[in-house]
């Protein structure tokens, strides 16, 4: 066990010391921060200005009337932005631009309940009673689609790099000075856990910074109440995800000698990750779709449509323990494979090592 | 005691090893020589456990290898390897700590041998920044750091120049008069007669020869005899078979047979005899002879 660790102390005191860390830490926490703050700013505008000649029509919520004497002054106030519109003898509107949608709306119904009133009907508004959850959907949503992307960012990019430091050191022959010392497990092992431990703290950043920006522009207050519960289980999948992941990452690097086929090796293991991004994404959207509910209980794929899910929408207990129990075995199938292939292909350099060949 | 058993290796149709066995006593420097393609680096390979032999065994003291014996061997492979962008004192003290050593001693244990291999200057540096033969160094430093208890050095001399090769030499025959048997191959075969206590030499996967340098030369080879005569008339050792070289007015005969006493006697007839003795074959020549 010492061995493991002292690879993996290694791993991370080395990687932790590149730029290429140090920038993808801070880009994706300032990506997520921004995101915060998207909302806030498509949100548009929640008061309106109204300058009014003549009638004043029945109080809006959310609008300020200012009585003007003339059309003139009126026209000349919405053209100098000192009001959002101009409402001109309770007839016609006059706005700088397109009119905004919702102010549209606010002037009409109240037109439109001056002239009842007026006509002496009586109409009580309707009530409106949704479920618990409705009022977080749109929410959940997107903290889902962000979560499809941070996932698959760190997935991808942490495997990557369990790749490229397996080929590292196959083609540059450390490797058999290092199982002169440690076992293939441990080298492997530490490497995978190093690394991890990276990608873990990446994904730290990218929550807490998002949950700390939130918090900030009063988005949290949207928050759907089991917050903490998307949390963790995003914490637990991103685990299960990388343990499969950067398995097979280093079970197709230790094939080849070089950085350049590193790519080319990969390939059936990125577009499984692709495909993976583009269901989960899909799931974001659509959480309760036949796509979604069945990939979500279907290795690796659960790994990324599951947590996705979890936060779009509320999925029974019973579907979630089933497909983490079926992610923990495909994991263990492909580390015993993976683990198979790596001891075997990785002393062998020269040209690439057929996977037939070391899997038998 | 290392005991190499009957190594047999076939890549493909291709047979590496057909039967290698040597052994190596505590204490003992056994240089491993052999022409290119001979079979050195696959048995090395295979004694650390690197390759799998197809059948034969490697035994230290009397029990076969395991991997926590294996652990405490000290390696150099014929494809040199280190981490290029780590620290010459950090990566030989990541080794010492994969093998086993503490903290504290690996540090000390690097410090020393960074010391002993000329490469203090350097010791912050990142490998790639270093000369090859530098690096060598490094490499070496890498395979000493945890005090092995068997070395197995794959060409360990090439490259390095004269300084770091006496320097090395001492750190071996250091190691060596502590009981740690040492094998290590070369092409340099001077330097292996100088070294080594015995050798092997292999050939086709196939051991020609093995054993104490001494005993090698009074055995294998021919030994010649050797005359050099001065101011003899040409002519005189016609009926000699060997070799002859004329130097001015001195001629040194290399005589394979014939009564020594006789080609004496005609020697002194002929002119001044300078020098009159057997020769034993250097390494280089019973190599030659032997791969032949
Ligand atoms: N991985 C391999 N695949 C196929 N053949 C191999 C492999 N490794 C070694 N061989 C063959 O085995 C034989 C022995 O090679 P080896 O490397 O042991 O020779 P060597 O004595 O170390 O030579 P050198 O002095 O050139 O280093 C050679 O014929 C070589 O071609
Ligand atoms: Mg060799």
């Amino acid at each position: 066990m010492n061995g493991l660790w002292l690879v993996a102390d290694r791993e991370i005191r080395t990687r932790i010391r590149t730029k290429g860390f140090l920038i993808s830490l801070a880009l994706s926490g300032l990506l997520v921060v921004a995101l915060a703050f998207v909302p806030k700013l498509l949100s548009g505008q929640d008061s309106y200005e109204v300058a009014v000649v003549g009638a004043v029509p029945v109080a809006a919520a959310d609008v300020t009337y200012t009585k003007y004497a003339d059309e003139a002054g009126a026209r000349k106030a919405v053209t100098d932005g000192a009001v959002d519109a101009a409402l001109i003898d309770d007839q016609r509107v006059v706005s700088e631009g397109e009119l905004d949608q919702r102010l549209g709306l606010l002037l009409e119904s109240a037109h439109r309940e001056g002239k009842i009133k007026a006509s002496g009907l009586v109409i009580t508004p309707l009530t409106v009673e949704t479920g618990a959850t409705a009022q977080y959907q749109s929410v959940r949503t997107g903290i889902a689609t962000l979560l499809v992307m941070v996932l698959f960012f760190l997935l991808i990019y942490s495997a990557m790099y369990v790749a490229m430091g397996v080929v590292e050191e196959k083609g540059s022959r450390i490797v058999e000075i290092l199982l002169a010392a440690v076992r293939p497990w441990q080298l492997l092992g530490g490497k995978i856990v190093g690394l991890g431990l990276l990608g873990l703290v990446n994904l730290a950043v990218v929550i807490g910074g998002g949950l700390i920006a939130a918090t900030a522009t009063g988005l949290a207050t949207d928050f759907p109440p089991g917050m903490a519960g998307i949390v963790i289980s995003t914490v637990v999948w991103f685990v299960l995800g990388y343990a499969f992941f950067s398995v097979l990452a280093a079970a197709f690097g230790s094939l080849v000698s070089r950085q350049e086929e590193v790519n080319s090796v990969l390939t059936p293991m990125t577009m499984t990750m692709t495909i993976t991004y583009l269901v989960a994404y899909f799931a974001a959207v659509e959480p309760e779709g036949t796509l979604a509910r069945v990939l979500s209980l279907v290795p690796p794929f659960s790994s990324m449509v599951m947590p996705v899910r979890t936060a779009a929408t509320d999925v029974p207990i019973a579907e979630i323990v089933l497909s983490a129990a079926l992610m923990v075995v495909a994991t263990v199938a492909v580390l015993l494979a993976g683990a198979r292939v790596y001891n075997r292909a990785v002393v062998r350099t020269g040209a690439r090592v057929k996977l037939a060949e070391v899997l038998r | 005691m290392l005991e190499v058993q009957d190594l047999r290796k076939r890549f493909g149709d291709k047979v590496a090893l057909d039967g290698v066995g040597f052994a190596v006593r505590p204490g003992e420097m056994f240089g491993f020589v052999g022409a290119n393609g001979a079979g050195k680096t696959t048995t090395m390979r295979i004694v650390m456990g690197v390759l799998d032999a197809d059948s034969g065994e490697v035994r230290l003291d009397g029990k076969p290898l395991t991997y926590d014996s294996r652990r405490r061997f000290g390696y150099m492979p014929e494809e040199r390897g280190l981490y290029q962008k780590m620290k010459v004192a950090e990566q030989v003290e990541y080794f010492g700590r994969l093998h086993g050593l503490g903290k504290a001693a690996a540090h000390d244990a690097a410090g020393e041998l960074i010391e002993r291999l000329g490469l203090t200057g350097r010791r912050d540096d990142a490998v790639e920044t270093l000369s090859l033969g530098n690096q060598q160094r490094v490499q070496l430093a890498v395979a000493l750091v945890h005090s092995p208890s068997v070395l197995v050095l794959d060409e360990p001399f090439s490259g390095l120049d004269p300084i770091a090769v006496d320097a090395l030499a001492d750190v071996l025959k250091d190691r060596c008069s502590s009981g740690v048997p040492v094998v290590f191959s070369s092409h340099q075969l001077e330097l292996v007669e100088q070294l080594c206590d015995s050798v092997g030499i292999i050939s086709g996967g196939r051991m020609v020869a093995a054993g104490p340098v001494d005993e090698l030369r009074a055995t294998e080879g021919r030994t010649l005899l050797k005359v050099v005569v001065r101011g003899a008339s040409p002519g005189w050792a016609d009926d000699l078979t060997g070799e002859v070289t004329t130097d001015g007015d001195r001629q040194v005969l290399l005589i394979e047979s014939g009564d020594d006493q006789e080609i004496l006697r005609s020697a002194v007839n002929a002119g001044e005899v300078e020098h009159f003795g057997r020769q034993r074959p250097t390494l280089a020549e019973i190599f030659r002879e032997a791969v032949a």
